[in-house]
């Protein structure tokens, strides 16, 4: 081999933010499974309200004066609080662009704290659906929505969690400052994806 | 070695042409055709498969003919595979073929209008609509494995329950609700119709018409479990008159044992597990959760139209219907000699 | 992109051979593959996983067709007793379980994950931890059907588990639940395999390899790709419903409390329908480098086919519903469904005709993988036109779930996916072991399949005009369909010897085949490129592209990539539309986590059979395996850096042309 055209690589950066990582990407089209999940778990919801006159049914022959809709009271106070938690994440996703580490972790134990919060009033919103799982089709359904959002709360939670250790106990480095931003776009896709199961679970039996 | 594989695709080829050919002749028999057809909505669906059986064959035979034509140029050259690869086609060839694949593309896509506008066509002839105009209905569940068959009629006295054999007159419409307590089943005679789909939870509606007489051949076309493959029915067409005096005879209860051997065939049937499943209208025995036998001994199959309807089959399937139908929910029955033979005159009294 | 260009310099450098030699040296032992048992469940290669898939879905393929040879067995004649119901359910479940989910996703994603580095000019995967996950959650869900079959406690509500049949109360014990677990580890399987090959082909492509130069059978992988991630959470959901129902007593399919079965159709089928292209699009990509690669010329209408494929995975999720024509359903939705079945023979016939085109006025080279592309062509064209019968409503109202569909189903599935498939073995095995199968009894492995196929398959049409029900263990001698049949079940044997012949040339083949050399074929694409098989790393300095056809446009022109590390796992990673070089990104080396996370998930889900419990102890030991994976793995980006500095980047040495930018 003699004299070759090269193009000289060696000046390029491991990691950047965003577009430029595989990790972006592979975290975004994760995403998208979960997106294609949720959106069927949904269209089964209201494929299952077809099946019944009174939706969610009554609670029973002797109780039907009772209002048979889930308490909204925790699953509203979830929404608040997950809310609110996009403000610590953002700030997680800016220091970690800007390499700002100490701010970095502050947000990041804010956020576990918003995480096991959320996991917390979630407990109690399964009671405030008043039909179990074995009940009837709705009680199904219901269960299956909030079940499945649970469990993104415990991985985005878990995901949390070993960032924070990470971010205190070894470096800040460029990696995981890219795997910071990853998670930023996971939280911010789990608070959307509960904004729209909210509206769903405790509004959409209100109206029609 | 070229040669061979271009002789080898040619002749293979017609072979499968051949085979097409055969298909047209020789499906055209039986009593569970699809494409011979004995009622007007079979008869439809029939024309709609020819018509779109010769397109196909045509759109096939010239894809083909195309292929092997392109085989056959491409094979004028070497086989070596050290020649200079050509990425820069002349355009004027280039531009040839672009329009005729167009031009295919633009065919393919009128052949699939005109497929579908006459798939439309017969879909709506045959809609549910038409069966109202006749007073016949029938109701028809699936079991796992067999078919009950309940024709309404207004005046409840003349409402009555059979199974696996369905008697209609030729000529009209008949409409038929179809319904599942268990599993998915589907409900499929070829030579009058399509197949329609009895599922748990929901109400069907299908209707059918005989224009000639005799026996249509029907089976579960829905994967129902066990024995899924001997769940048959038949659906005897008839004449008005024949349909009527059969309807008339239906409606009756039983007949009254009359012999000594069908009187304690009768009491064998009633003192053994037979009346917890089956019912002889006019007796104690009422359970429905076999086939009705009251007039068991006017159909000609037994099992869903697995065995002929004869003495010695009956004596097979209720001693050990097990080794018939492996699975079905009939058990085994120990009776002595006598009680047996009393047992299969009273039911062959059961006209 | 703009960013990162003022990184980038071009420049014309003089290479010696010592050098090359040693950046060869640390390359290899960079890359080298860890040995043994602890080898074999650590290592993450996409070249060894592939070979893995490929290995394990061809034993599953003939556990299959073993299935399929018993059935045929059964069907000879009228009321056989070779196999009981209770068997014959058995064997169709597992059967059709086999091939659509053990045998035919797996391969196809499998020749993707070998393939698509090579054609793309890359190292490796972009997630190879996670690809060595999925080939391990594949084998564990094989590992249970199979268990649970030569235990006779196999699945046996068909491979569709249609419900009530499939639901608590009709089939009671384990089997369906055994049917439920085992959908999830393979679409956990091909839902990993679609990440890695999007994320390589977005990311990981030479420089130079825009959009317009991807080769056809990397697009035909990504829309594949693409239609997984959408279809499969459809089935698992539907598992998922199925398992919960069977398991914890929810009612989502049981129409006394409200549920509903024909949802679970609608389900099953939203991902079935996408299965059928998801199988069968990867084979058009196999076809078009076969074609290309045996006509000797550039493909006609190369962004006709690209939009046909996009147009394909698109029209693939409107069709679910022709599968429930049957069903009660409103009469105005079955028209839009029979419209967009009957479209989707448009991009077909695109594609057809394209192949065609350029086959007319190529100049032949006639191999045994170009014979199994022709061989698909008649065959496909056959079973898509049979295809646009069954979206028409009354016509598929006669011939819906008859023996016209098992005709018609394996006319595109063996057609459409397996002759390709067997033509890619014959044209890629050189490249996978070095040595070439033998032309002869590639033709006579071609000739046995191809006539044993249409023995079987072509009297299955007449079978089901003549009404003859799928699914049935046996029939009456009355229905006189006796004879169809056992020409059929003759036709199965010569349809197996042809498989046999495959067998034994592939053993005699890795013995004492011929060498093949890098490009036995002069193909054009890039796996050609290297040596045959290819080193760990596939390319020792990563090429760029300056064609749609990089090697039979004089490669040797287009600049090389250096500068990227020899001591560390590095690859380039490029812009998605435009292929510019954007980061050296670093590929994870052997690793033992995914294996450990695979058994996790078996506890999870095998466990969750019996208790639900299960689940907690799978997520909990889940969690441990991700914190050891995310602590675990040496943070080797800072320490190599440390220890080696610049000297472990390939080196530019001299005479600098002119820096600026590319």
């Amino acid at each position: 081999m003699s004299a070759r055209l090269v193009i000289d690589v060696s000046e390029l950066p491991h990691h950047e933010f965003d577009t430029y990582d595989p990790v972006w990407w592979g975290n975004n089209f994760l995403l998208a499974i979960e997106s294609s999940m949720f959106a069927i778990l949904i269209a089964t919801y209201f494929y299952l309200r077809q099946n019944f006159a009174q939706w969610p049914p009554p609670l029973g022959q002797l109780t039907s004066s009772l209002n048979p809709l889930p308490d909204p009271g925790y699953g509203t106070a979830n929404t608040i609080l997950l809310l609110l938690s996009f403000i610590p994440m953002i700030l997680v996703d800016v220091s970690a662009r800007r390499g700002y580490r100490a701010a970095a972790q502050r947000g990041l134990l804010v956020c576990l704290l918003c995480g096991l919060g959320a996991i917390t009033l979630r407990a109690f919103e399964f009671s405030a659906v008043k039909f179990y799982w074995d009940s009837n089709a709705y009680g199904s359904i219901v269960w299956f929505m909030l079940g499945m959002h649970l469990l993104h709360l415990i991985t985005l939670s878990c995901e949390t969690l070993l960032l924070t250790v990470w971010s205190f106990a070894r470096e800040f480095d460029m990696k995981h400052r890219v795997d910071m931003v990853a998670l930023a776009v996971y939280w911010y896709w789990v608070v959307g994806m509960w904004i729209v199961l909210y509206a769903i679970i405790y509004f959409t039996p209100r109206v029609g | 070695m070229m040669n061979l594989s271009q002789i080898g695709i040619r002749s293979f080829l017609s072979g499968l042409l051949l085979l097409l050919a055969s298909l047209c002749v020789s499906s055209c028999a039986g009593i569970q055709t699809s494409i011979n057809p004995a009622g007007p909505q079979a008869d439809q669906i029939s024309r709609l498969w020819w018509l779109m059986f010769s397109v196909c064959t045509g759109v096939f035979v010239l894809v083909m003919i195309f292929t092997l034509l392109a085989i056959k140029r491409g094979h004028g050259y070497s086989q070596e595979p050290t020649r200079a690869p050509d990425l820069d086609p002349a355009l004027s060839a280039e531009q040839r073929k672009r329009n005729v694949v167009i031009g295919a593309i633009i065919v393919t896509t009128l052949i699939l209008f005109v497929f579908l506008i006459a798939s439309f066509k017969v879909g709506r002839s045959m809609t549910s609509e038409l069966a109202n105009k006749n007073g016949l209905t029938i109701e028809i569940t699936g079991h796992q494995w067999w078919w009950e068959v309940r024709y309404m009629d207004p005046s409840a006295s003349n409402v009555f329950t059979t199974a696996n054999e369905i008697h209609i007159p030729t000529g009209v419409p008949v409409t038929f609700s179809l319904r599942a307590n268990d599993v998915i089943h589907s409900f499929w005679v070829p030579n009058l119709s399509g197949k329609k789909d009895l599922i748990p939870g929901k109400i069907a509606t299908i209707w059918l018409q005989a224009d000639r007489p005799g026996v249509y051949r029907g089976q579960c076309a829905e994967y129902c479990g066990l024995q899924h493959a001997h769940m048959a029915l038949w659906i005897v067409a008839e004449p008005q008159e024949q349909f009527d005096s059969w309807r008339q005879n239906q409606t009756r209860t039983a007949i009254q044992a009359v012999t000594s051997s069908e009187q304690r065939g009768q009491q064998v049937f009633l003192s053994s597990t037979c009346v917890m499943c089956h019912a002889v209208n006019g007796t104690p025995a009422g359970s429905n959760f076999g086939p009705n036998l009251t007039h068991i001994a006017s159909r000609s199959m037994i099992a869903a139209a697995t065995l002929p309807n004869t003495r010695d089959h009956l004596v097979q399937w209720v001693t050990d219907s097990q080794a018939i139908k492996p699975g079905n929910k009939m058990p085994q029955n120990n009776l002595s000699a006598e009680d047996l033979n009393a047992l299969l005159d009273y039911l062959g009294s059961l006209k | 992109m703009k960013q990162q260009s003022k990184h980038i310099k071009q420049a014309t450098v003089e290479l010696s051979t010592a050098q090359l030699a040693r950046e060869k040296a640390e390359l290899e032992r960079t890359w080298a593959r860890p040995r043994g048992v602890i080898g074999w469940l650590t290592d993450t290669d996409h070249k060894g996983i592939a070979l893995r898939y490929v290995v394990t879905a061809f034993v599953f393929f003939l556990f299959g067709g073993l299935e399929a040879a018993l059935m045929r067995i059964q069907l000879a004649r009228a009321e056989n007793h070779f196999l009981s119901p209770d068997l014959y359910n058995q064997v169709f479940t597992v059967h059709g379980t086999t091939m659509m989910f053990l045998f035919a996703v797996p391969i196809m994603t499998a020749l993707g994950i070998y393939l698509v580095p090579l054609m793309v000019g890359s190292r490796d995967v972009a997630f190879p931890r996670l690809n060595a996950y999925g080939y391990f959650v594949y084998l564990t869900g094989g590992i249970l059907l199979y268990t649970s079959f030569f235990l006779n406690i196999g699945p046996d509500a068909g491979w569709f588990a249609y419900v009530p049949l499939a639901g608590p109360a009709y089939s009671p014990g384990k089997r369906v639940d055994i049917w439920a677990q085992m959908i999830t580890f393979t679409e956990i399987s091909a839902l990993c395999g679609a990440i890695v090959v999007i994320g390589t082909v977005f990311k990981m492509r030479a420089p130079g390899m825009s959009l317009h130069r991807i080769p056809l059978f990397v697009w035909a992988q990504l829309v594949t790709s693409f239609m997984i991630i959408f279809a499969m959470p459809a089935v698992m959901l539907a598992s998922s419903f199925l398992a919960s129902d069977r398991l914890i007593d929810t009612h989502f399919f049981n129409p006394a409390e409200g549920g509903d079965a024909i949802l679970y159709q609608h389900m099953f089928w939203f991902f079935g329908h996408p299965e059928v292209y998801i199988i069968f699009i990867p084979a058009l990509g196999f076809v078009s480098s076969i074609v290309i690669t045996f006509s000797r010329r550039k493909i006609f209408g190369y962004t006709a086919m690209v939009l046909a494929l996009i147009a394909t995975g698109f029209l693939g999720f409107g069709l679910w519903v022709h599968h429930m024509f049957a069903t009660p359903l409103p009469q105005m939705g079955q028209g839009f469904f029979t419209a967009a079945s009957m479209m989707i023979a448009i991009p077909s016939g695109v594609q057809i005709f394209c192949w065609i085109a350029t086959l007319w006025g190529g100049k032949l080279s006639f191999k045994t993988p170009l014979l199994f592309v022709l061989g698909f062509v008649a065959i496909f064209v056959l079973g898509g036109l049979t295809g646009v019968m069954l979206a028409s409503v009354p016509l598929d109202l006669q011939i819906h779930d008859t023996f016209f569909v098992v005709a018609h189903l394996h006319y595109v599935l063996i057609g459409g996916a397996v002759f390709p498939l067997f033509g890619a073995f014959y044209f890629w095995f050189p490249k996978w072991t070095g040595r070439m199968l033998s032309e002869r009894a590639g033709r006579w492995n071609f000739w046995l399949m191809f006539i044993g196929f249409n023995l079987v398959f072509f009297p299955m049409h007449q079978l089901g005009l003549k009404g003859m029900p799928r699914r049935v263990y046996t029939y009456l001698p009355e229905t006189g369909w006796g004879s169809l049949n056992l020409l059929a079940s003759i036709g199965a044997f010569i349809l197996a010897s042809g498989v046999v012949v495959f067998i034994c040339n592939v053993i005699w083949a890795r013995r004492v085949g011929e060498v093949a050399g890098d490009n036995p074929w002069s193909a054009d694409t890039l796996e050609w490129s290297v040596a045959s098989p290819p080193p760990n790393y596939n390319f020792h300095d990563l090429p760029t592209v300056n064609s749609r056809y990089p090697l039979w446009s004089r490669l040797e022109n287009s600049p090389i990539v250096r500068g990227l590390s020899t001591v560390k796992r590095e690859t380039l990673v490029t812009s998605v539309l435009d292929a510019q070089p954007e980061l050296r990104f670093e590929i994870p080396g052997p690793s033992i986590w995914p294996v450990l996370l695979s058994i996790a998930t078996a506890i999870a889900f095998i466990g969750g059979i019996f208790t639900p419990w299960a689940f907690l102890v799978g997520a909990l030991a889940a969690f441990g395996v991700f914190a050891g994976w995310f602590f675990g793995d040496p943070n080797h980006e800072n320490k190599t850096a440390r220890n080696t500095g610049e000297r472990s980047k390939t080196p530019l040495t001299n005479k600098e042309l002119q820096p600026g930018e590319v």
